[in-house]
């Protein structure tokens, strides 16, 4: 298929942007419905979606649409993942691209879930968590920051990490409240924080090492500031936050009473530096809502468990929508998260082995066909430069490498507010078994050339 | 740092029904008050979640199979013909269909009509929207649908209109006349409706439920929201769906997949088994309900309650204090709990009255604290149990002394 070089999204059949084809907002409203058999619901939902977003907001409300859909769903779109997912399976890919693993949990946590159902556990559980998992989180957490929280008041069970995020954004922003976030970006950011009504202030993160731009930081607070969200360790880049940058953040925070939204799920995939959390800096605890969950660390990332700690009066925000979201969390999947949360250190130390060996396989792969490869110190994610094979963009780069190569990558474009800013970089996984990567990069040896 | 809090969230309170629940548990008193049962949920779907976590079923997934199911099951139960590829979303819960579907289609200040009393959650997500609720009171004792009320209601600035069927509180199933009457003005006013069918599996005495989907007119501007939790006995596994024409479906998706990515993924492929239930099954749940119901409306009304509407659909009885007992239906739950061990949910938190409302005057209001929600989706044991303990509590004409 011909990639349009003025259109370099025009295969996606589902997200036109405004921005690239001069279509009016409204037009990203109206999802063309699908006439091919690939389903828009692609069977294998990644864990990191990204929208395409679009900076005209010249949407027009009438009244009396029978199928009139809200302004904030502008930011809402199907993602680049169900279109890649769906070449890669049309194509025969080996599929590094998606964010989640091709092995599974371990074996106990999965009994232990199995016991839950077995025991009755599958009633509503308490809306802000099973208690004993609050408790398991706290005593997770002490484990990890030196932190002590209350379980009752400063622990909120959700969805997964992804509900964490939006529960936080729609309890603790206003529309109108200014919110900064550092490009690339996981999507639901931009996306929940629309929902909140909140304007994004976004500061790009550049290679080779995705530094904190600090005075680029310190000009983006203004008097409307109410929230600066982190990701570390670092998805797309698998950059971690350093001490230094945690600090500068935190004393912007500090003198202009901004709260930190952080979001640390792969805090336990930290491989070339210890994670830090920000809740943990002196003053910070008080305006951070920290947010993980049990899918990246146990490789379960269907069960949906996650959690944010806040102090009290933010953790009330974070449950009053959370609440409204979905009320309550599986039940038995949370008995079961406890158990995993009390694992031995021997479980955390093999975890970090098996990943580094990964790790290894692909960064060592990646180099050794023709890309720039830029350090990745958590996440398993690693952002490489494909400008040396000639594509003109990430998008057309992995579309070439989709059906000439037979490997998935994604374009990392999508985690920008401007695509322009992500096109020479693209996001391979090694979240997968070392079969499959290593099968992976011998495809791109073997197909891929400058 | 309580100015930290968005508007949103401060005008909003945690459930006092799950807080109900809790103090139920720590005076070790039986639970009428939340809606889950106390028995197990059916062996085939349990067996059928094991084997999916063993089956390595754990990670991101869409189980199409649930939207295939869905659609053969909407047309079965209403006629309806949907196209499973792009007109569900699989939610955690109906708890976040409904979530979804409201922020797929509110607009600050978009007018969203509830019927009352109602499920204390939609006007918590409403408001999370910016959504403007109006309430429409149905009639007590038998809890009719005055269509005077509902044309009152609608305005230029109305977008939604709420429809839970069958009904919590109350156990009311929306007659064939009531659903054209609504069906009436969507179409009119050029309105969506989401609708509110967890309970749509237990109705009683051979009534059945209506989808408002199926009105003429209506399935283009419907969004049907309903779940696994109240059918399959499976309240804690948050599996849940909306079924809407494709651009509301989609947009509800996408939504969802930025709220919480997918449902638990077991769940979903357990959902698969639950969904090919044979008729068998939904017969029996009918069954072991209505006894239930049968069993629970005596009991109560045998001790003084006054019950002049016996629920025809979900497991809630809205039981009535009558006139000599003088204690509000708050008091007399706290007393209910403190002298008989039984915990039930006061009738008023299901109440709203718009304060805009000139009609609404103190003697209309007087009647919303004085109705008692009781859950009757109980174990026959536990029924028992609760017949036994209110037995010690009767006076001279075996009615409940607590008064």
């Amino acid at each position: 298929m011909q990639v349009c070089a003025n259109h370099p999204y025009k295969f996606m059949r589902f997200t036109p942007s405004s921005k690239f084809l001069g279509f009016s907002n409204r037009f990203h409203t109206l999802i063309a419905p699908s006439s091919s058999p690939t389903s828009k619901f692609s069977s294998s939902i990644v864990a990191t979606m990204s929208t395409v977003s679009t900076q005209n907001d010249t949407f027009v409300h009438t009244t009396h649409q029978p199928l009139q859909i809200a302004k904030r769903l502008e930011k809402f779109q199907t993602t680049i993942f169900t279109q890649m997912s769906s070449l890669a399976s049309k194509h025969g890919a080996i599929n590094l691209g998606q964010g989640f693993p091709n092995f599974d949990g371990p074996e106990f946590v999965k009994e232990a879930a199995i016991q839950a159902i077995r025991d009755g556990k599958n009633q509503y559980a308490r809306g802000y968590g099973v208690p004993d998992l609050n408790i398991a989180i706290a005593e997770r957490f002490k484990k990890d920051t030196g932190l002590l929280v209350d379980p009752e008041k400063e622990v909120t069970v959700t969805s997964g990490c992804t509900e964490a995020i939006a529960a936080t954004m729609l309890g603790l922003i206003n529309p109108g409240d200014e919110v900064i976030l550092f490009a690339p970006f996981y999507d639901s950011y931009e996306a929940t924080l629309s929902m909140a009504g909140a304007k994004v202030k976004c500061i790009t993160l550049r290679p080779p090492d995705f530094a904190v731009p600090i005075e680029e930081l310190k000009s983006s607070v203004s008097k409307n500031t109410r929230a600066i969200l982190i990701n570390t360790p670092h998805n797309p880049t698998g950059k971690m936050f350093t001490r230094e940058e945690l600090n500068c953040i935190a004393s912007l925070c500090i003198e202009n009473d901004i709260l930190v939204f952080a979001d640390e799920v792969y805090d336990k995939l930290a491989f070339d530096m210890e994670h830090i959390s920000m809740a943990s800096l002196p003053g910070m605890f008080e305006r951070t809502v920290t947010m993980n969950s049990l899918g990246k660390t146990f490789s379960l990332t269907g069960w949906k468990i996650g959690w944010a700690i806040a102090p009290p009066h933010l953790s009330w925000g974070v449950r009053q929508a959370h609440a409204f979201l979905t009320f309550a969390t599986a039940h038995p999947f949370q008995c079961a998260a406890a158990v995993a949360l009390r694992a031995p250190d021997s479980y955390y130390v093999d975890l970090k082995e098996d990943y580094l060996a990964k790790r290894a396989i692909l960064v060592e792969g990646l180099k050794a066909v023709g890309f720039k490869v830029f350090p990745s110190s958590g996440t398993y994610f690693v952002v490489v430069d494909h400008t040396p094979f000639g594509l003109e963009n990430d998008v057309a780069f992995c579309e070439y490498l989709v059906k000439e190569v037979g490997v998935v990558a994604i374009p990392t474009s999508v985690f920008y507010l401007n695509p322009e800013e992500g096109k020479n970089l693209v996001r391979f996984t090694f979240c997968k078994d070392e079969e499959t990567i290593r099968s992976a990069v011998e495809r791109m040896k073997e197909k891929l050339k400058k | 740092m309580e100015g930290k809090l968005s508007h949103a969230a401060k005008k909003i309170t945690l459930s006092s029904i799950q807080e109900l629940s809790h103090l139920a548990q720590r005076c070790n008193a039986i639970n009428l008050a939340e809606g889950f049962p106390d028995f197990p949920a059916p062996p085939h779907i349990k067996n059928a979640a094991v084997s999916a976590i063993n089956s390595d079923l754990n990670q991101y997934r869409h189980v199409q199979g649930v939207c295939d199911l869905l659609a053969k099951a909407v047309k079965e139960m209403h006629g309806l013909d949907i196209d499973p590829l792009t007109d569900v979303a699989i939610c955690c819960g109906q708890s976040e269909a409904f979530a979804a579907a409201i922020f797929a289609t509110i607009d600050p200040g978009d007018e969203v009509i509830l019927f009352d009393p109602s499920y204390e959650t939609y006007e918590g997500c409403v408001a999370l929207a910016g959504g403007v609720p109006i309430h429409v009171p149905l009639d007590p004792p038998q809890w009719t649908l005055d269509t005077s009320k509902l044309l009152r209601s609608f305005t230029e600035r109305t977008k939604v209109v709420v429809l839970n069927s069958p009904h919590n509180p109350t156990g009311k199933v929306f007659t064939k006349e009531e659903l054209e009457i609504i069906a009436g003005e969507c179409c009119r006013r050029n309105c969506l409706a989401i609708t509110d069918e967890v309970y749509e599996h237990i109705t009683y005495d051979s009534l059945k439920h209506l989808s408002l989907a199926s009105f003429p007119g209506m399935q283009e501007r419907t969004v049907i929201t309903s779940s696994l939790s109240k059918s399959f006995s499976v309240t804690g596994w948050r599996v849940g769906w909306a079924i809407a024409p494709a651009v509301l479906a989609s947009a509800i998706q996408n939504i969802h997949a930025r709220v919480t990515d997918c449902a638990p993924a077991p769940f979903q492929e357990a959902a698969l088994t639950a969904l090919r239930s044979p008729p068998e099954y939904f017969e029996s749940l009918r069954r072991d309900y209505q006894s239930k119901r049968d069993y629970i409306v005596k009991l109560l009304a045998g001790v003084g309650f006054k019950i002049e509407f016996i629920p025809q659909g979900s497991f809630f009885l809205f039981a009535e204090l009558p006139d000599n007992w003088s204690l509000s239906d708050v008091e007399f739950v706290k007393k209910l709990i403190l002298e008989a061990g039984v915990v039930a949910v006061p009738g008023q938190g299901f109440f709203h009255t718009d304060l805009s409302s000139n009609e609404v005057s103190k003697i209309n209001c007087h009647y919303q604290k004085r109705y008692v929600r009781f859950a009757f989706c109980k174990s026959d044991a536990t029924l028992t149990m609760v017949a036994e303990r209110l037995s010690k509590l009767l006076d001279e004409q075996e009615h409940l002394a607590l008064h």
